[in-house]
């Protein structure tokens, strides 16, 4: 869907997510900082996404799954109901640079209606706030700062869209007056 | 890699535009006809009223030639009244003005700048397509043609904060299958949105896209089991989708 190129892409894969391992791997220590060992069976290691999800897709003969996801603590449940609290006080950078991306890929693996709704309610309020912030001249800097700071990478494009074209007619209405 | 230009038209490039809308003029001068690749324009005779393209009106104006006679909506008592109807009516915007009758059945309809809108004898009750950018030169340019321009040049800031603050709260609404009515939305304002509203909906289909996945490969199930019933919705779906 998106370009092989995307950084923001590459980013988000590269975020870690739990993962449980459900056999017993030779040589597979290393991912949890023991050298020589195996990977045993149960243990939990944060894997990057793009690899836990190719462990957890992947099919062996056997047909059993090496390892079981389970959705990063940036979607767990505590962070939803605090979304539907209220949207705008969540610090989603903090959680997540890429939230909304790391919730789509989520989505892609596992079945969740109610995250679907809960993460596009919260863009909405969330987007309702960035566009005033982003015509408003001292909102990035006042009372705004805080809420700002906790943009995750796609709202931060969203603000800088909506900021360069109510600076473009301003800029336009400037160059009126000097001609 | 990437043009460094956003898609849509930059304000200025509105604006250019916007300088094809007619205007009317009283000149003091006279000027004979000029035959223009855009048009024929008709001689200037002092004291009659022409109408002209805004950008020759400009120029007339600049060089004292001519005097501009601001449109029919553009003064304080059509501007409040337009006002007073985008504050009582919160979610749409004011009606964009009625298109003349059209020649024929079977002629494509005219939009701006070939519509008369700005001209002396407009509508005086609806804001023309490129209302914010007209107003904005022509206060501008020929400030003293305006009976109180100071006031004109207030009202039309406050409808730009009333429009545009609508239009940000559009965010709400705007959603997969949600739509946002933006009937009478002038020019300028949609060059001005449109980044943000594209985005809003980027990421909102990116948030969804997964449960739209489901669904598509659900109906692809369903059509190839032989359930034919939702076929029909199914391709009406698709069309939505692009």
């Amino acid at each position: 869907m998106s370009s092989y190129y995307d950084i923001d892409a590459i980013l988000t894969d590269a975020q870690k997510v739990p993962c449980t391992f459900e056999l017993t791997v030779p040589g597979l220590g290393f991912l949890e900082g023991n050298m020589s060992g195996d990977m045993k069976q149960g243990s939990k290691v944060e894997l990057p996404l793009w690899l836990g999800e190719m462990l957890a897709l992947s099919q062996s003969l056997n047909t059993s799954s090496l390892v079981t996801l389970d959705p990063p603590s940036a979607l767990s449940p505590r962070v939803l109901n605090a979304l539907k609290a209220d949207p705008r006080t969540v610090d989603l950078r903090a959680l997540a640079p890429h939230f909304y991306d790391l919730g789509a890929r989520i989505l892609e693996l596992f079945e969740e209606e109610e995250m679907i709704e809960v993460l596009s309610d919260t863009f909405k309020a969330r987007a309702a706030v960035i566009a005033d912030q982003a015509h408003n001249p001292r909102g990035a800097l006042g009372e705004g700062a805080d809420f700002m700071r906790g943009l995750d990478e796609n709202e931060r494009q969203l603000f800088r869209a909506a900021h360069d074209s109510a600076k473009a007619v301003r800029t336009w209405m400037t160059d009126l007056k000097q001609k | 890699m990437a043009l460094p230009l956003p898609p849509g038209l930059t304000p200025p490039e509105i604006a250019f535009l916007c300088e094809m809308e007619l205007v009317t003029v009283i000149p003091r001068q006279r000027l004979e006809g000029l035959e223009l690749l855009g048009g024929r324009i008709k001689p200037l005779n002092p004291p009659h009223r022409t109408n002209i393209p805004l950008w020759l009106a400009l120029l007339l104006k600049r060089q004292r030639r001519a005097n501009i006679l601001p449109p029919a909506w553009l003064n304080a008592h059509s501007l409040n009244a337009i006002l007073d109807h985008e504050i009582e009516h919160e979610d749409t915007f004011s009606p964009p003005p009625r298109l003349p009758p059209q020649p024929s059945n079977n002629t494509l309809p005219t939009s701006p700048p070939f519509l008369a809108n700005n001209t002396a004898d407009a509508a005086p009750d609806a804001l023309p397509y490129h209302w914010l950018e007209l107003g904005e030169m022509l206060l501008e340019a020929a400030s003293d043609d305006f009976e109180e321009p100071d006031n004109v040049r207030k009202l039309l800031r406050d409808l730009r904060e009333v429009r545009m603050a609508k239009l940000r709260k559009s965010a709400d609404v705007l959603d997969a299958g949600g739509g946002f009515q933006m009937n009478g939305v002038g020019g300028m304002e949609v060059g001005e949105s449109r980044s943000f509203v594209t985005g809003v909906i980027d990421g909102l289909r990116k948030i969804a896209a997964s449960r739209e996945q489901q669904r598509k490969d659900r109906e692809r199930e369903e059509l190839e089991n032989g359930y034919s019933g939702t076929a029909g919705d199914y391709d009406d779906d698709e069309m939505d989708m692009q």
